[in-house]
């Protein structure tokens, strides 16, 4: 996956072309990308009858990593094992596995026709490099166990059971923003 | 009724990856398009400076709320064959604030993430490993925490149903509760500008 | 349905070798075949056109890597051998009939045209003998890459491969991994140009071949549109689909022809992508023939 960052290094630095020179371009009007999004979730509900997600194809990844080094436990685990069952045959021939993909394409795109694709570490102006990827780190892991605790992420809970309105999906979604406004504070030496 | 397609048998299981995948690259493009492949741009939301994280969730749950409530209405969809999760009340609030914390610790959520990886930030990479390990963890601990996570199990529970409100009635007072919210945020925008004009 | 699973994945190893089905070595034989054959191609263009009078010029590194390349895919293809000890017969006879035979012919008259090239690279003295060996590099690079598809089409027992357009479509296919390889591995600027470029003919044209196969395929007869329907719908449509079509040749021809015109920044993304969706393609090409029967 990293392969994919791989940037403009072919470049003869002395005749680097516009577009690698040009500045990055402002994000679209909120508003605007968010019927976008929305008209992308839409599509989801009409051709396949189900909504978009992201954590789900990283718990496929997990399942099919632990079948591959210990299969008789990860049969035995009810978790993993609803993983390993759901796909078209291979673990990862599944539906959120292939979505996750056309995300990452999907973003490449969008990027490199912004001028945004570069690579680099994002972080505050007061935090190390380690700092921020130990907090990354620690960050994913949290997302991980929330993510499978309630069912799903930002994307399948919130958006994708936002727009069906489901009850549960609404209180996840308050509770997300709760949780978010009661650590920033304690957090804003990272980012601010 | 033809919608969902899929569900009427339009075609099958392994065309279904190749709709996932043209669907995923939508998904990313706009996420990508709204800034949300930038963690600063995502934590701004806390921070009050940018609120585009709600407007941009907001916009889309409205627009995909009311395509889906128009389309059922007309009889070109049938909802009953719309997936819908069951609400597990208690492990929902829980996972939600863990989230909740994750999204400021780490900076991204998982699908952010993929986008932020796909413009080459490698903080999403390290975020993404996490989000792996965490997984693993929640995995490797289910036999001890499966009575949780499977508790308070309230079904396929809508919004209409848990307050006895009409569909259509819900559908309008979301879409009342986003503007307002809109409204709120441009607010709140225009309120840290100034006072970090003043500083 | 499950059998195909499990040799398209390969998940079950005390089934697997009990299914006599080629391997992974056969896929990449064919793509390191050619890969090289397109990089005989595009390195004995820039010898015709007087390139090896650059030092910059990339000319000068292909016929190495080429060899070594060639070198993996044969013991690819040895590996794959049922009778290792006798690979020598092959040389004891020429069967005009069999492309087994013509295969193993041109694969010895590659190697000594690959080292020449190596050889006149560096030398400026004759331009003469460059643009000789140039044009041997370039039509034997031809005649190996339709061969890596002609070996496929010979086989006459698989429906899927039975098309005459999977020389060509593999030739193609090895010509435009070739130029996103040399594109990456170019210093001079013109050239990197030039093989983007050339890069994006030969994924448009690889894209109108495989429609053209795919036509072929299903307005013929009936158990011709079985293998097809492999594609469109059966065990192989979202490997094919998503990685050989959608990663392979969409999305680099969507980036490639932008960058060219300097409205995105250069990635190797791009190139990548095309020299994956080549290995993807012999991949899929090889297991859906061999899923593809009379019957």
């Amino acid at each position: 996956m990293a392969i994919l960052n791989e940037t403009a290094r072919l470049e003869p630095r002395s005749t680097a072309t516009a577009a690698a020179r040009r500045e990055a371009a402002p994000y679209m009007n909120p508003y605007l990308a968010g019927v976008g999004l929305g008209l992308v979730l839409l599509a989801a509900f009409v051709v396949m009858g189900r909504g978009l997600g992201a954590s789900g194809a990283f718990s496929s990844l997990v399942a099919w990593l632990v079948s591959a080094v210990a299969p008789a436990h990860a049969q035995a685990n009810e978790f993993y094992a609803d993983y390993l069952g759901s796909g078209v045959g291979h673990p990862l021939k599944d539906w959120l596995v292939f979505e996750v993909l056309g995300v990452l394409v999907g973003g490449f795109l969008s990027g490199l026709l912004a001028g945004r694709v570069q690579r680099g570490v994002e972080k505050g102006p007061r935090i190390s490099t380690r700092g921020r990827l130990t907090l990354a780190f620690t960050g994913g892991a949290l997302m991980g166990i929330g993510a499978k605790l309630a069912r799903g992420c930002t994307s399948g809970q919130a958006l994708s059971g936002g727009a069906v309105l489901s009850a549960g999906s609404w209180a996840f979604m308050l509770m997300v923003f709760a949780g978010g406004y009661a650590t920033a504070w304690f957090l804003r030496r990272q980012w601010q | 009724m033809s919608a969902p397609f899929f569900k009427f048998g339009a075609f099958g299981d392994e065309a279904s990856l190749v709709v996932a995948f043209a669907i995923g690259i939508g998904f990313g493009f706009f996420l990508e398009r709204a800034g949300f492949g930038s963690a600063r741009k995502l934590t701004d939301q806390f921070y009050l400076k940018d609120l585009a994280v709600l407007k941009v969730m907001f916009t889309a749950i409205v627009t995909a709320m009311l395509g889906i409530f128009y389309l059922s209405w007309m009889g070109f969809m049938d909802l009953s064959l719309v997936y819908f999760g069951s609400t597990y009340l208690v492990p929902q609030i829980v996972g939600g604030l863990i989230l909740g914390v994750g999204f400021v610790v780490g900076g991204y959520c998982p699908g952010t993430s993929v986008v932020a990886l796909a413009t080459g930030k490698l903080d999403a990479l390290v975020f993404l490993a996490g989000v792996t390990v965490g997984i693993f963890g929640f995995g490797e601990a289910w036999p001890a925490i499966a009575g949780f996570v499977n508790s308070t199990d309230l079904g396929p529970l809508t919004l209409p149903q848990a307050f006895g409100l009409r569909y259509g009635l819900v559908v309008f007072l979301v879409v009342v509760a986003a503007l307002g919210a809109f409204k709120g945020a441009e607010a709140v925008e225009r309120r840290m500008a100034r006072r970090e004009g003043a500083v | 349905m499950e059998l195909s699973e499990i040799t398209v994945h390969r998940m079950n190893p005390q089934i697997d070798p009990g299914l006599h089905v080629w391997g992974w070595e056969i896929p990449v034989y064919l793509f390191l075949g050619g890969l090289v054959a397109g990089m005989m191609i595009l390195g004995g263009h820039l010898l015709v056109r007087g390139h090896g009078r650059r030092p910059q010029s990339v000319c000068h590194r292909l016929p190495a890597l080429a060899i070594a390349l060639l070198s993996l895919g044969m013991l690819a293809l040895f590996l794959d051998l049922e009778h290792k000890r006798f690979v020598w017969r092959l040389y004891t006879t020429f069967e005009i009939t069999s492309p087994m035979s013509w295969g193993a012919w041109i694969l010895l008259l590659v190697y000594p045209a690959l080292v020449a090239a190596f050889l006149v690279a560096r030398g400026t003295l004759r331009p003469d003998l460059a643009r000789r060996i140039g044009q041997l590099n370039m039509a034997l690079g031809a005649l190996l890459g339709i061969y890596t598809g002609i070996l496929l089409s010979a086989l006459g027992a698989r429906p899927l491969w039975n098309s005459a357009l999977l020389g060509p479509l593999f030739l193609l296919s090895g010509l435009s991994s070739a130029a996103a390889l040399v594109h990456l591995l170019a210093r001079d600027r013109e050239e990197q140009t030039l093989f983007m470029k050339a890069d994006n003919a030969f994924l448009a044209t690889e894209l109108v071949l495989l429609v053209l196969f795919f036509l072929g395929l299903v307005s013929s007869t009936r158990v011709h549109l079985e293998a097809a329907r492999l594609f469109f719908g059966g065990p192989l449509t979202a490997l094919f689909w998503v990685f050989v079509v959608g990663l392979g040749l969409v999305v680099p021809l969507v980036i490639q022809p932008l960058a060219v015109r300097h409205r995105v920044a250069h990635t190797a993304v791009a190139p990548l992508l095309v020299i994956a969706g080549g290995l993807a393609l012999r991949f899929v090409i090889v297991y859906a023939g061999q899923m593809s029967h009379w019957r």
